[in-house]
């Protein structure tokens, strides 16, 4: 392989529910066709994470329990994690790792989790209720329609400087009120998408590449990997 | 009983009796019946038994079966739920239908949905509980692994007097203190290493220590969480095991030896799984007494017990049929086909209906690059989401020239007939399952009926 990109797989061992790894196994694969190879290290507790080692970060959703631990664990992270993202560092945040970038999430017991706030949403419960079910939507600014299958009782409504990863065609999305599921900011990408978000969506996957690509190696040429037909897997 | 109980459970018993004569079926609705007009019935019918409840995620189903031959071996009249019939209803009607017992206190041995052991314990107050394992499981159902075991523990509460005998190698299972006597079985094989110190693979659930939330590690680890785990913040660990599982013999798909505290078994099926299950009926056994001698008998007497995974002649293929239904399962799967000394041939079968789970993410949790590794000389993906389950293979390393994609199962049937292989592994979920065990019923390779 002609390139390489390390990726931190933040809390790889505890942020794991709902398939979440396949986004690993995703990037994995469309890198393997784009002539790069991937080194993927698990950054969970106690454990650092050092902005200038990492060219991407992925960050998947857990349950409550594991998720509160992390809260915890991430506020020692918060400052590197934010100078990644400032910076342009390509993430891809799932569920709970896309609620954990942002200000704070309420539980389902009423509990306010802290969040590391490096992107400005923050989410609120539902009563009694989750949204469940398949869903798509459409991103205004490329026009790509993503596919996803969603499963959260969290509400999240995106702050100042976000744009929404798409507006909802079918399904609930971020709240279930202003249409928008996930958000975007610079190089990060914040979804509630299971399915996995990048093994239904390849062109995502390639989107992330790219920019990390780019941010990595910033004199060479990809117009190559950037026009790696992807096709359709879902 | 009071009027009212007899009442219900004439009614019941009428509608059992009538359900099974003119319409060959129902088991759940004369438990509705009965219910309906007797809510508390269930003390009733359950107050004359030594009962053991048996729950957990995996393996319910098999330990239930086996734990009743085992007891077998000492007792006589022992009553148990049909598969499936794990909810109040079914239990209800699985007393129901009890003939009356002479003589001796019966014992009945039931399969409780996780959800359902507080329905139970409400009104019978079971002599012990087996907790098998708790993994993720149809999440959007009963949530997150705490939250299961939560609900379970709700129900063991109402019955603080009973014994629980459970998986010692399961680290929830040792996160909260009951009022309960405990034992526990596991793992603990001569060969082990105690100066081992590994982690769980990072996609595992549960690694949490219970204690001080830090990253369990482990001495020696069986599958997914379960094995010999230790805390090296805290110190907290697996607690004293009274049945051990002293060492794993030869294993294939249709067989395993063991040693259990060092006596040789021996049953007739496959998977690191199913020695669980087995170890669970031994510590069930042991508890009321049966000798291991008594359990090996039991083991090896029977073998209609393990017929979970039948194998199917189509056209000269044996065919395999394996119900899949979470990422530990379907990797103790793919564990125990890898076992396989004679070449065989992969099929998938991937729906997302109510029964499977509406999700397919949980495909990208199981170890499916394994798969490539096994020398397969063809592989065959269906279903209604053949696309998730193809892109997963794909991704696994499948190789394109060695991998079909036949969609509708009709049409796999007939490829399965065409396969390189004389030897067939159909993994599939639920509805899957009862789609496929209904085409080769029309055509006659198996009789009608859900036997899986």
């Amino acid at each position: 392989m002609t390139y390489e990109l390390n990726v931190a797989h933040l809390y790889g061992d505890l942020m794991n529910t709902y398939g979440d790894v396949g986004n690993i196994l995703a990037l994995q694969y469309y890198a393997k066709q784009m002539d790069v190879h991937l080194n993927v290290k698990v950054v969970s507790l106690d454990q650092d994470f050092n902005a200038d080692d990492y060219d991407m970060a992925f960050f998947g959703g857990g349950q409550d329990f594991e998720q509160e631990i992390v809260s915890q664990d991430i506020q020692t992270k918060k400052q590197a994690l934010t100078d990644f993202i400032e910076s342009g560092g390509p993430v891809l945040a799932i569920c709970g790792g896309y609620q954990l970038l942002g200000h704070y999430y309420i539980d389902a017991k009423g509990d306010k989790i802290p969040g590391i706030g490096a992107l400005d949403h923050y989410t609120l419960p539902q009563d009694h209720n989750r949204f469940i079910g398949d869903i798509v939507i459409k991103n205004a600014e490329n026009g790509e329609t993503y596919h996803g299958f969603e499963n959260h009782q969290g509400k999240t409504y995106l702050g100042k400087g976000e744009r929404p990863l798409g507006n909802v065609v079918e399904g609930k999305g971020n709240n279930g009120e202003d249409h928008t599921e996930g958000a975007i900011y610079k190089n990060t990408y914040c979804s509630y998408f299971h399915g996995p978000i990048l093994t239904r969506n390849g062109n995502l996957a390639k989107r992330l590449l790219v920019a990390a690509l780019k941010r990595r190696y910033p004199d060479a040429d990809f117009s190559k990997q950037e026009a790696l037909p992807i096709a359709a897997t879902f | 009983m009071t009027l009212r109980s007899s009442v219900a459970a004439f009614a019941g018993r009428s509608s059992y009796w009538f359900l099974h004569t003119f319409l060959k079926g129902g088991s759940s609705l004369p438990g509705k019946i009965t219910t309906k007009i007797d809510p508390d019935i269930l003390k009733h019918l359950g107050q004359n038994y030594d009962v053991v409840i048996i729950t957990g995620t995996n393996g319910k189903t098999l330990t239930t079966a086996l734990t009743v031959r085992v007891l077998k071996q000492k007792y006589h009249a022992i009553l148990t739920n049909p598969t499936g019939s794990n909810m109040e209803q079914g239990i209800v009607t699985t007393f129901l239908r009890a003939p009356k017992a002479k003589g001796n206190r019966p014992i009945a041995v039931l399969e409780v949905d996780e959800a359902n052991v507080i329905k139970v314990t409400r009104y019978i107050k079971p002599k012990a509980f087996v907790f098998t394992n708790i993994f993720r499981d149809q999440m959007d159902r009963y949530g997150e692994i705490y939250t299961t075991y939560q609900k379970i523990i709700d129900g063991v509460a109402l019955a603080p007097d009973a014994t629980i005998i459970a998986n010692g190698d399961a680290p929830i299972f040792h996160s909260k203190n009951l009022p309960n006597p405990i034992v526990y079985y596991g793992f603990d094989q001569d060969s082990d290493d105690k100066t081992t110190d590994m982690k769980a693979k990072p996609n595992t659930d549960g690694v949490l220590c219970p204690k001080c939330q830090h990253i369990l590690h482990y001495h020696s680890l069986v599958y997914s969480n379960l094995g010999d785990y230790f805390c090296p913040n805290c110190g907290y660990k697996r607690p004293e095991l009274t049945y051990k599982l002293t060492k794993v013999g030869d294993r294939t798909p249709k067989s395993s030896s063991f040693e259990v505290d060092h006596s040789p078994m021996k049953i007739e099926i496959g998977g690191m799984y199913n020695i669980y299950n087995a170890l669970a009926a031994y510590a069930v056994g042991r508890f009321f007494d049966v000798t291991p001698e008594q359990i090996n008998t039991a083991f090896s007497e029977d073998k209609k017990v393990f017929g979970r995974q039948e194998e199917i002649n189509v056209d000269g293929k044996k065919v395999t049929l394996i119900l899949v239904k979470n990422p530990v399962g379907l990797n103790q799967v793919l564990d125990m086909i890898s076992t396989d000394k004679q070449p065989f041939s992969f099929v998938g079968l991937l729906n997302a209906n109510y029964a499977d789970g509406i999700d397919t993410s949980w495909i990208w949790d199981g170890n499916f690059e394994d798969l490539p590794k096994l020398n397969i000389p063809a592989y065959i993906t269906g279903g209604e989401r053949y696309k998730d389950i193809t892109f997963r293979l794909k991704v696994a390393g499948v190789p394109d020239d060695k991998h079909e994609i036949v969609p509708e199962l009709s049409d796999v049937l007939e490829k399965i007939k065409t396969l390189p292989t004389e030897n067939v592994y159909v993994l599939a979920t639920y509805t899957a399952v009862l789609q496929l065990r209904k085409l080769l019923a029309e055509k006659g390779y198996i009789k009608e009926g859900m036997g899986a």
